[in-house]
């Protein structure tokens, strides 16, 4: 029985194919300086998913990807280093880069919130700032080691938000969104009146540092010179790589059963003996807990904190790349957020109209794909069954 | 066709387009500098003004046939934010084709960055930020200043209300490192002279109702009451104190003196006091010149307040890059040795923290719709009464 | 504490929680008729408020120089303008969402809100920038010690009053009022008895959108002064006191409204740092009422909605 499941599985070519596409591709964007050579770059990447949509090869893919994941992976970190490899001493794009590996980590916590708990959080980008604002303490204050100092940062973000748990699990739909709304406008004017953590201006966080190796140089490797962001990058990408696993196989496992029915429909699920307000505990915590380390670790990496950073607005962005992205998809929220990060800040010519352009986007996608980009697909028991 | 053929041609076509995209990036090389401002938001006029300067300065070196090399400004947008204001900075900074900068009007932006400078070795000098911290909290050999601080402002501001005879001050200050720097200096300055301050209140700098704030000061009957902060919360604040019908002296620092306070109040406006270091622009020793180049090149906004120092900040990169060439290191050294080099704003020195000295501090009163120099205006003859002057 | 200093006080509680409820109502009504939370409302104010400003403007350079008559031009251009913003949001936003889930509309409307939000930042003139309000109502005052009354806040309160009851009026004693009130109880059965479903809808979005060019206007008034940023926060204050309230009940809104900068008013009164705390002292009684009633004070009764 095994063998033949093992023999229905889909081949691992296309998945391979496509993610090595996708790494030159995105080089040759990142790379890019021109304006009309990254207008041509976008347009190009349009019409092509659109073909190879129409092409069928877009169905190979997801199936490929479906079936072996655990390889393709190890195969996507490994073009992820390659990119990084060749930027090595390029700054801004490592940056560019660090800020979508810990944007990716925050949504999946905000994925496990809603794509399977169905508890909504618009305050996505307070917990954030909440694990930045407590490295920057933690830092500056303490000499605590600075991987306990993530740890930290998550763990308060997940204490604070367990504040919220009474109104929210009091309330359902709109009700259960006016309080995290009113949470994210109540901590940002918070953090702006209160001097103690610095104020409208902010504070500084000092560069990670682990055993003595500053994260905040720039080294080299016999005679090439190597941007300091690549220490960020070797932490982030671990990060994500932790978070990603976790996911998946909290997806999988019966704690991931349990939230979908939650999710799908709250009184049936009781009925089946489930304790509703357990498994949105659990969720929501969890979910805040990896927001916050993601917001710690992307506190060291810009070096400043400050209430601005942390607006309702971007809890909005937070909260649009998962609806971009398909709720409930991993490999869709990674799209997603190299799409909301990137692009704007490579097409310079449109960077005063990037929000606008942001909403209209959101909102042609809620009117005519409500599902995302990559939807994700229905629960699937045993590898090569199809639905 | 059939469907390999259609894949396969696919294939081909994108190849084909790739290539021609590449082919098209070529590179054309400028020496790069930077320019970093409020460009949007309640201050942008002087954003503005600060970016038409260097952009001003850039133009008249590219067509300077003497000039070894041709230059590309890069303009950024700071929103007079700190945490937008560190994003461009890590931005610019981070990008290797720019050799050096210059940055700033609003004081809470330069401070927030002035760490992200030192971080990459970007060469910067300041061209409107007051506060004091920006030059001499930390020694770092990146960060100039060309205008003065608002230390000496604020001296010669509590000198002046002394002076008229007022003795109880309320003040207003917004809660960025600016509007605290201003409280700082200026409490400091008043109580030497023997002033009272009858009240202090904070504000954070996007507030829309001082009602609150106005109200306990209407019960503290202040003769003056002092701002220290930026024109938009300053026109809210002005016109509030109308509608509660407070009738004190209002009494700015550099941060209102710009023409949007007095297009936002009108008629409210008169009687404002307000200071700023450095003499009016026409008469800056390069003040004619700078005034002549600007309107022949025509430009949307006028100079405001501080664009002649974002004029002299740009020529003097500028002319340290002709010397060394667009080495960032280099710059550093070569403006670490800025002694009593000419400029349209007068002799500029830098001491050991980058900062120029600027000695001259120009009251500014609103006088039918204009700013007036207070000794050349009528209040100062005592033709005209602030209210509550004896 | 002054006597006359507290009246001011209360004074400006009230003008606050005038504008507040006048929004709040807003979403009530948006929410009895169809169940979904319009978020874009505080931003549809912001671009009432502009078209306001527009309007006197062109006026102005037009040579109009009489200030009744410019203050009639600025409601009749305005608050028609925005009803009809209104009626196309709903037609062509809301309703194709109907069987969505209430998530993607709340989301949608978020977004139009940053669109509107963003259009009038971007495409007015300078539209980044605060800009002024002309004051077109009489600023007599009269000073009774502390208190210092003024006759335009007055009328603007006297106003707004008239608003709010000439909405009741027309829900509770007119045909389109129970029209209305069919739909916000059950929709299926308001069509079986013959009452045009989506007529009703438009014209709901359509009064509820005037209510909000009509608090911008009084907003600019107020402040003498408008942003492109204004809505955002008067919509969520708005939100705020809606659910407070009730949603579903115009008596709610108004409770709701006036109970919200009641909270900012106290706030700043009685916390000695002055009203720098005073939203988060809001906001938190705020989440603390929805813990308790989270169905709002006045509790969302099935059989009564509008």
């Amino acid at each position: 029985m095994w063998e033949v499941m093992q023999k229905l599985r889909a081949p691992l070519l296309p998945g391979v194919v496509a993610l090595a596409l996708s790494t030159a591709y995105l080089i040759a964007l990142l790379a890019a300086e021109k304006q009309p050579l990254i207008i041509g770059l976008l347009a190009f990447a349009v019409v092509a998913v659109l073909a190879a949509h129409y092409l069928g090869w877009l169905d190979l893919v997801s199936r490929s990807f479906a079936d072996r994941e655990d390889v393709l992976g190890v195969y996507a970190i490994l073009a992820a280093c390659v990119v990084a490899a060749f930027f090595h001493d390029n700054h801004f794009v490592l940056l560019l880069f660090v800020t979508v590996l810990l944007y990716t980590v925050a949504t999946l916590g905000l994925n496990i919130q809603f794509g399977y708990a169905g508890v909504l959080n618009f305050a996505g980008a307070s917990f954030f700032g909440i694990g930045a604002y407590a490295s920057a303490v933690l830092s500056t204050y303490t000499a605590v080691p600075h991987l306990l100092v993530l740890l930290i940062g998550g763990m308060l973000a997940a204490l604070i938000g367990s504040l919220l748990l009474l109104p929210v699990l009091r309330t359902r739909g709109h009700y259960a969104a006016l309080v995290t709304i009113a949470f994210a406008l109540l901590l940002k004017t918070f953090l702006e009146v209160n001097d103690v953590l610095g104020g409208p201006q902010g504070m500084q966080v000092k560069g990670m540092s682990i055993l003595g190796w500053s994260f905040n140089d720039n080294f080299e490797i016999g005679k090439i010179e190597m941007s300091f962001y690549l220490n960020y990058f070797a932490v982030s990408m671990l990060l994500l790589t932790g978070t990603f696993v976790l996911v998946r196989r909290l997806e999988r496992s019966w704690i991931g059963l349990n939230l979908d029915a939650l999710r799908l429909d709250e009184i049936a699920a009781s009925c089946f003996g489930l304790d509703i307000a357990r498994w949105k505990i659990t969720a929501f915590l969890l979910g805040n807990f990896l927001i916050g380390i993601a917001g710690a670790l992307f506190g060291m990496v810009g070096g400043f904190v400050a209430p601005n950073n942390y607006t309702f607005a971007d809890s909005l962005i937070m909260v649009s790349i998962l609806l971009l992205g398909g709720i409930g998809n991993p490999w869709g929220l990674v799209v997603a957020t190299f799409i909301v990060v990137v692009v704007p800040e490579k097409l310079q010519t449109i960077q005063e109209y990037r929000i606008l352009l942001f909403a209209l986007i959101v909102i042609m996608m809620l009117l005519f794909r409500p599902e995302g980009l990559l939807p994700r697909p229905v629960r699937r028991y045993f590898p090569g069954w199809r639905a | 066709m059939s469907r390999i053929a259609r894949q396969l041609s696919f294939i081909f076509a994108s190849a084909l387009f790739v290539g021609a995209l590449v082919a098209t990036a070529q590179a054309k090389d400028k020496i790069k500098v930077g320019f970093i401002g409020p460009l949007t938001g309640g201050v942008s006029a002087n954003g503005l003004g600060g970016r038409n300067s260097a952009d001003l300065a850039v133009k008249l070196r590219n067509a300077d046939a003497k000039a070894k090399y041709e230059y590309e400004l890069v303009v950024l947008d700071d929103e007079c934010k700190p945490n937008v204001a560190v994003q461009v900075a890590t931005k610019m900074a981070a990008d290797k084709e720019i050799v050096a900068a210059a940055t700033h009007y609003c004081s809470a932006t330069a401070i927030a960055t002035v760490d992200v400078y030192h971080k990459f070795g970007f060469p910067i000098i300041v061209w409107g930020a007051v506060l004091p911290d920006i030059t001499y909290r930390a020694k770092y050999a990146e960060v100039h200043r060309v205008n003065g601080t608002m230390i000496n402002q604020n001296d010669a501001n509590a000198e002046l209300i002394s002076k008229i005879g007022f003795k109880n001050v309320a003040v207003i200050h917004d809660t960025t490192d600016y509007g605290k720097g201003h409280n700082e200096y200026f409490s400091k300055a008043f109580a030497k002279l023997d002033g009272k301050i009858v009240g202090t209140f904070g504000v954070t700098a996007d507030q829309q109702d001082f009602t609150a704030e106005l109200t306990q000061i209407k019960a503290l009957n202040p003769e003056v009451i002092y701002f220290g902060g930026l024109t938009p919360i300053g026109v809210r604040i002005r016109s509030q104190m109308d509608k509660l019908g407070i009738k004190a002296v209002f009494d700015g620092t550099s941060g209102i003196v710009s023409d949007a306070f007095i297009q936002g109040l009108g008629p409210l406006a008169e009687g404002s006091l307000a200071f700023r270091e450095g003499a009016p622009t026409e008469k800056l020793p390069g003040g004619k010149f700078f005034m002549e180049n600007y309107a022949a090149q025509k430009y949307d906004n006028p100079p405001e307040a501080y664009g002649a120092f974002s004029f002299a900040a740009m020529d003097l990169i500028l002319d340290s890059i002709e010397k060394v060439g667009p080495d960032r290191k280099k710059v550093i050294e070569e403006l670490a040795n800025v002694k009593e080099r000419d400029s349209i704003v007068g002799k500029v020195t830098f001491d050991d923290h980058g900062q120029n000295t600027v000695a001259v501090i120009t009251k500014y009163v609103v006088q039918d719709g204009k700013f007036v120099e207070w000794d050349n205006s009528e209040y100062a003859t005592g033709k005209r009464k602030l209210p509550g002057q004896q | 504490m002054d006597v006359g200093l507290l009246a001011q006080y209360v004074m400006n509680g009230l003008m606050l929680g005038m504008m507040y409820t006048l929004v709040a109502v807003g979403f009530t009504l948006f929410f009895g008729v169809l169940d979904i939370i319009k978020f874009s409302h505080g931003d549809v104010l912001t671009v009432g408020a502009f078209t306001a400003l527009a309007t006197y403007i062109g006026l102005r350079s037009a040579g109009v120089g009489s200030t009744p008559l410019l203050l009639l031009a600025m409601l009749v251009v305005a608050i028609p303008a925005m009803a009809a913003l209104g009626m196309l949001i709903a037609r062509y936003l809301v309703m194709p969402l109907r069987s969505a889930p209430a998530l993607n509309t709340l989301l949608i409307t978020l977004m139009l809100g940053t669109v509107l939000r963003e259009s009038v930042r971007l495409f007015y003139p300078q539209g980044a920038n605060p800009k002024a309000f002309p004051a077109l109502l009489p600023t007599a005052s009269i000073n009774l010690g502390q208190f210092n009354l003024r006759l335009d806040n007055a009328l603007m309160l006297a106003a707004g009053v008239l608003a709010i009851v000439g909405l009741q009026l027309l829900l509770n004693r007119t045909k389109l009022g129970l029209a209305i009130r069919a739909v916000a109880q059950d929709e299926e059965t308001a069509r079986t008895m013959g009452v045009n479903f989506t007529a009703v809808v438009l014209i709901t979005f359509a009064i509820g959108s005037a209510l909000a060019a009509y608090a911008g206007i009084m907003n600019g008034l107020y402040y003498n002064e408008i942003n492109f940023g204004m809505g955002l926060y008067l919509g969520v204050i708005g939100f705020a006191a809606a659910i407070i309230g009730g949603l579903g009940s115009i008596y709610g809104a108004i409770l709701g409204g006036f109970l919200f900068a009641a909270l900012q008013t106290i706030g700043t009164v009685a916390l000695p740092f002055a009203s720098a705390y005073k939203d988060v002292f809001a906001f938190t009684v705020v989440i603390a009422l929805i813990a308790w009633r989270p169905t709002g004070l006045i509790q969302e009764k099935i059989s009564e909605r509008v």
